[in-house]
């Protein structure tokens, strides 16, 4: 019997091995056969999402900290790299550590701040420290350039030695530092979710006081929590603004943006390492099919609409304005129906159907 | 499927009509980024209403357009994703858009890279056009030139030694009040108070009371309408009294600003366009304006308009070609509501319209155009009388 | 001395129509554990009610309140019933997301409807003041200061005087042990969540005259509601009537002592230090 199960569950595993293996390899693949850069660009938005849904994961789903001030880490990421790059010409691979070295000090006084808060009041502290940065960086405007914001005119090329990696002119560097990136987030939080630090991360988010009881350094583990959730953040923000090549307060230390890396992780599900990835998947084609108005144009191809006919016209006019909406709609929806997220439904299905063939 | 019937037959009547005008109308396709939802809505609006208004023209003109819409949402990274898509996906002849200058600056090198002609109607951030881009084209006049009329006119019919500033933390708000200082500082007009607000704020009586104790003799203001007019209704109630009132643009400029005759008569503002001007074809815009969309016509549509007339025409006659369309839009010479719009290098920028501003004086809740003397006989009214 | 009284008295003016939003919210709050998001949003939806009242039936803000409040607080009530009640036992952050989704919904409802124009209501006394010692001081938010002193004492009165106030009060206090005690936590909270509604739409109803309206402006007030609700400590009224003075106040005061771009900073500062310091808030026991 033991044995049976142990051997079922190694084959499974290996399985999984596999099929990971493969996916990996095919989206490392991708940009071979993929010319079309609108596609690449709603891929790398995807990577960008998966690392902002899983950085906030580690703290929001396994340590409990639910933070709505997210924009500040991705924020300083963000801005370090490019001042660094346009007013001291150091070339983003270099200044990112400096991002993240910024966002580490920001994190901990932040942590120190607000961790001594617990359920709301944690919540409303972490938005009102992101709140003060972003006001910070729309003020402080002989430093940051305040609500101008800063363009990024050229990014160096990258070399090493001899050789010439990349010039940074086409999609394709983006691509595979988007999914390098991915990745790495991924295989942090399969780490923290197999180590101690993922069972201490679990037993604060549980029952702060029990584990408290138990000996567990509660103040040192939500900071490290902070730390790692922090530093991958400020990893998405260097990346996005590389990317974007303009930073500025109302994009890169929004609410709006902080909100948005909440919703990938939970629309997902919370907690769990696929689920950001699965958010991210739903949320960004999802957005971008309703912002490029699909609905109404694939009505239209496939015949059911006339686009000529009152409806067609009223569906062209109106469904673009409604994007957000029905967006609003559809998380209501996730949240009221499937509370554990997507990932979460998906799983329950599954087993149903497994329920269902036996 | 009927639309594009109807608008052939159209066409085809048309160059029969017209022998050897127009070519096969085949449909030109064109990109229009804008933000029509978020918090950039109402002025993205505006800039649709001026497309909807260019389309018809078109095709009465015998050059059928189609116009896909993108809306950014305001945000950078959208703009770029819509720019992506009609680039690469839909194969736009040329891009109209955005509305703002950081969804501006953050396509511009797109343009660049896809060799797509991008026409930017209103954005007015000045690094827009000085990044040495061969691509992208603005009609739109620069935020300095904002500032720099209404405190030109100020020196040239007044006396005044002082100037505050007021303006609203954002990218327009701030590059504009920065213009403003550097223009005063450089004509010997001395900045007594610098206030940066952030927009929507219920109250300013605080502000303006600091900045009456001031005294300044120009008080100059870069906010949206609404921000506007609580600015000028508590402006009042402090008693701020200064030579002149000057309003860059924005808010100031919009017809419901004018509407509060109690405090916006004799503001001045700064414009891109009025209908009043002699420029071919204004009144009639302004009116078509009025009867279709029942609301007062302002620059940024008239901007909008222009700037999609231009890029159909041209993209018409250059059969779709984007690189013939970019030749077109270097070397070619249009004169319409705008005036006349030509895209030059000058003073470091590249493909820039020098567009000439206009200042604006409200009288009775009407816009009255009263400076440069080279558009208008009317006079500016100066000083400001003192508050009732 | 002008200038600080100037400021003071325009502080504690536009403080009062904090106040009454912050109590909104802070009745949410007290009964449900639920940070309501979409408490500005709902807030934008009475000013538009107000707005639409004014511009096609011809009714003055002020008394619309009477019909504004009402409706509001049956709209409160119908979204507690359909969606807030459902994720009651829910993780909070599902909550949190349940009211942001909610709250989009809403404000993209109202740009469908009225498109995204500014709409300004202008009275005859909008930009009407008189002056008392050199200082200038608007007679519309005067009114509505008064308004607001009135009601936020009406409510005062509810919760200590009546049977449903010491019920809803007792739910604020301890959810568990009210249950237990024999009072219907349900309904409870669909009343605090009416009032709540009930109170924002008010407050958009108060500032209309003076503000202006437009799909996007809850999201404003969502925060300095939450700074409030906080400073006063969650659940109490007249701790959230206080909150809204000192956030009035210290954003005119920061506006001028320090600038108008730096004085939300000083009120998050504040809000910080409330927090580090006195956790529970200025007036709130203890719930941590």
């Amino acid at each position: 019997m033991a044995s049976a199960t142990t051997s079922r569950f190694s084959r499974s595993a290996l399985i999984k091995l596999a099929v990971g293996l493969v996916l990996v390899g095919g989206l490392f693949a991708v940009p071979r056969y993929v010319s079309s850069p609108y596609a690449l660009h709603i891929m790398i938005l995807i990577f960008l999402s998966t690392i902002m849904g899983e950085s906030w994961n580690i703290l929001g789903g396994y340590t409990g900290q639910y933070s709505v001030g997210h924009a500040a880490y991705f924020g300083v990421g963000a801005y370090t790299t490019v001042m660094l790059m346009q007013f001291r010409q150091v070339p983003p691979w270099i200044g990112v550590w400096a991002g993240i070295a910024a966002v580490l000090v920001v994190a901990l006084i932040i942590g120190s701040i607000c961790f001594r808060l617990r359920g709301p009041y944690f919540v409303l502290a972490s938005i009102a420290v992101a709140e003060i940065m972003r006001l910070s960086a729309t003020n402080l405007d002989k430093f940051t350039k305040g609500a101008e914001g800063i363009l990024a005119t050229e990014i160096p090329v990258f070399i090493i030695g001899e050789h010439v990696v990349t010039d940074f002119l086409t999609k394709v560097p983006f691509y595979y530092i988007g999914l390098s990136l991915a990745l790495l987030t991924i295989a942090v939080t399969w780490a923290v979710q197999h180590s101690k630090l993922g069972y201490y991360f679990q037993a604060i988010r549980e029952d702060q006081d029990a584990a408290h009881s138990l000996g567990i350094n509660i103040p040192l583990y939500k900071n490290i929590g902070l730390a790692i959730s922090a530093t991958l953040t400020a990893l998405a923000g260097s990346f996005y603004a590389i990317y974007v090549g303009f930073v500025d307060p109302s994009t890169v230390l929004s609410l709006d943006l902080s909100v948005q890396i909440v919703l990938v992780c939970i629309i997902g599900g919370i907690g769990t390492i696929y689920g950001p990835v699965v958010g991210a998947l739903a949320l960004v084609p999802l957005s971008e099919a309703l912002r490029s108005n699909a609905i109404a144009e694939g009505l239209f191809k496939s015949g059911i609409v006339d686009p000529a006919s009152a409806t067609g016209t009223f569906l062209k006019e109106n469904l673009a304005h409604a994007h957000v909406l029905i967006y609003g709609i559809l998380v209501v929806l996730v949240i009221l129906f499937m509370p554990e997220g997507l990932l979460g439904f998906l799983r329950k299905l599954g087993a149903r159907l497994k329920q269902g063939r036996a | 499927m009927r639309v594009n019937r109807i608008g052939w037959l159209l066409a085809l009547g048309l160059s029969l009509a017209v022998p050897g005008s127009a070519q096969a109308p085949k449909p030109v396709k064109i990109g229009a980024i804008n933000s029509t939802s978020g918090a950039e809505a109402p002025i993205g609006e505006t800039i649709n209403n001026g497309y909807i208004l260019a389309l018809e023209d078109l095709k009465k003109k015998g050059i059928n357009v189609e116009l896909i819409r993108e809306d950014d949402t305001g945000k950078p990274q959208i703009s770029m994703s819509a720019m992506e898509k009609l680039a690469t996906r839909d194969s736009v002849a040329g891009v109209v858009g955005p509305y703002t200058s950081a969804c501006a600056n953050a396509i511009s090198r797109l343009a660049e890279k896809y060799r797509v002609p991008l026409l930017v109607p209103v954005a007015s951030k000045e690094d827009i056009t000085r990044q040495g881009l061969t691509w992208l084209f603005r009609l739109s006049a620069t935020t300095d030139d904002y500032a720099a009329i209404l405190i030109d006119m100020a020196l040239k019919v007044g006396k005044p030694k002082s100037i505050a500033i007021i303006n609203e933390n954002t990218d327009f708000g701030t590059s504009a009040a920065k213009s403003a200082k550097a223009f005063s500082e450089s004509h010997g007009l001395k900045v007594v108070a610098e206030e940066a607000y952030a927009k929507g704020s219920p109250d300013y009586r605080s502000t303006l009371t600091k900045i009456k104790g001031q005294n300044p003799d120009l008080v100059f203001m870069v906010s949206y309408v609404a921000d506007g007019i609580l600015l000028m209704r508590q402006a009042r109630e402090v008693g701020l009294q200064p030579q002149a009132f000057l309003g860059a643009g924005a808010g100031f400029g919009n017809p419901a600003f004018a509407k509060e005759t109690d405090i916006s008569n004799n503001v001045f503002s700064s414009t891109q366009w009025t209908e009043e001007v002699t420029w071919p074809g204004a009144k009639e815009f302004a009116k078509r304006y009025r009867e279709k969309f029942n609301k007062e016509p302002v620059y940024h549509a008239a901007n909008a308009y222009a700037s999609l007339m231009i890029m159909g025409e041209t993209a018409a006659k250059a059969g779709g070609d984007r690189e013939k369309i970019r030749a077109a839009l270097d070397s070619g010479k249009w004169n319409g509501i705008m005036g006349e719009v030509k895209f030059q290098d000058y003073d470091g920028y590249t493909n820039q319209n020098k567009h000439p501003m206009l200042v604006e004086q409200i009288r009775n809740g009407k816009f009255e155009t009263v400076w440069p003397a080279t558009f208008t006989k009317n006079k500016p009214f100066y000083p400001f009388p003192k508050w009732k | 001395m002008t200038i600080f009284l100037q400021s003071l008295i325009s502080g504690i003016l536009v403080g009062g129509v904090y106040a009454l939003i912050g109590i909104g919210l802070t009745l949410v709050f007290g009964v449900m554990r639920i940070i309501n998001f979409a408490h500005g949003d709902i807030m934008m939806v009475g000013m538009y009610l107000t707005y639409m009242l004014f511009s096609m039936v011809g009714i003055d803000p002020f008394l619309s309140v009477l019909i504004t409040f009402p409706l509001m607080y049956l709209l409160g009530v119908f979204l507690q019933k359909v969606l807030i009640n459902r994720v009651l036992d829910a993780l909070p952050q599902n909550q949190i997301l349940l009211t942001i989704g909610l709250g989009l919904i809403m404000s993209n409802t109202m740009m469908l409807a009225f498109t995204s124009d500014y709409k300004i209501l202008s009275t005859t006394y909008s930009s009407s003041s008189f002056s008392v010692g050199g200082s200038s001081i608007s007679q519309p938010l005067t009114i509505s200061f008064l308004i607001t002193a009135a009601i936020t004492g009406g409510l005062y009165w509810f919760l200590v005087k009546t049977n449903t106030g010491q019920a809803i009060r007792a739910t604020a206090q301890d959810r568990e042990a009210a249950q237990l005690m024999g009072i219907n936590v349900k309904r409870m909270s669909g009343i605090a969540f009416g009032l709540g509604a009930g109170l924002a739409g008010t407050a958009g109803a108060l500032i209309a005259p003076t503000y202006y309206i437009f799909p996007q402006v809850g999201s404003v007030f969502t925060l300095k509601a939450f700074v409030i609700t906080v400073l006063g400590g969650m659940g109490s009224v007249v701790g959230a009537a206080i909150g809204g003075i000192i956030v009035g106040v210290s954003e005119s005061m920061g506006a001028v002592y320090i600038s108008s771009g730096w004085k939300d900073v000083v009120v998050y500062v504040i809000f910080l230090l409330v927090l580090l310091f006195k956790p529970a808030g200025l007036l709130g026991k203890s719930r941590m």
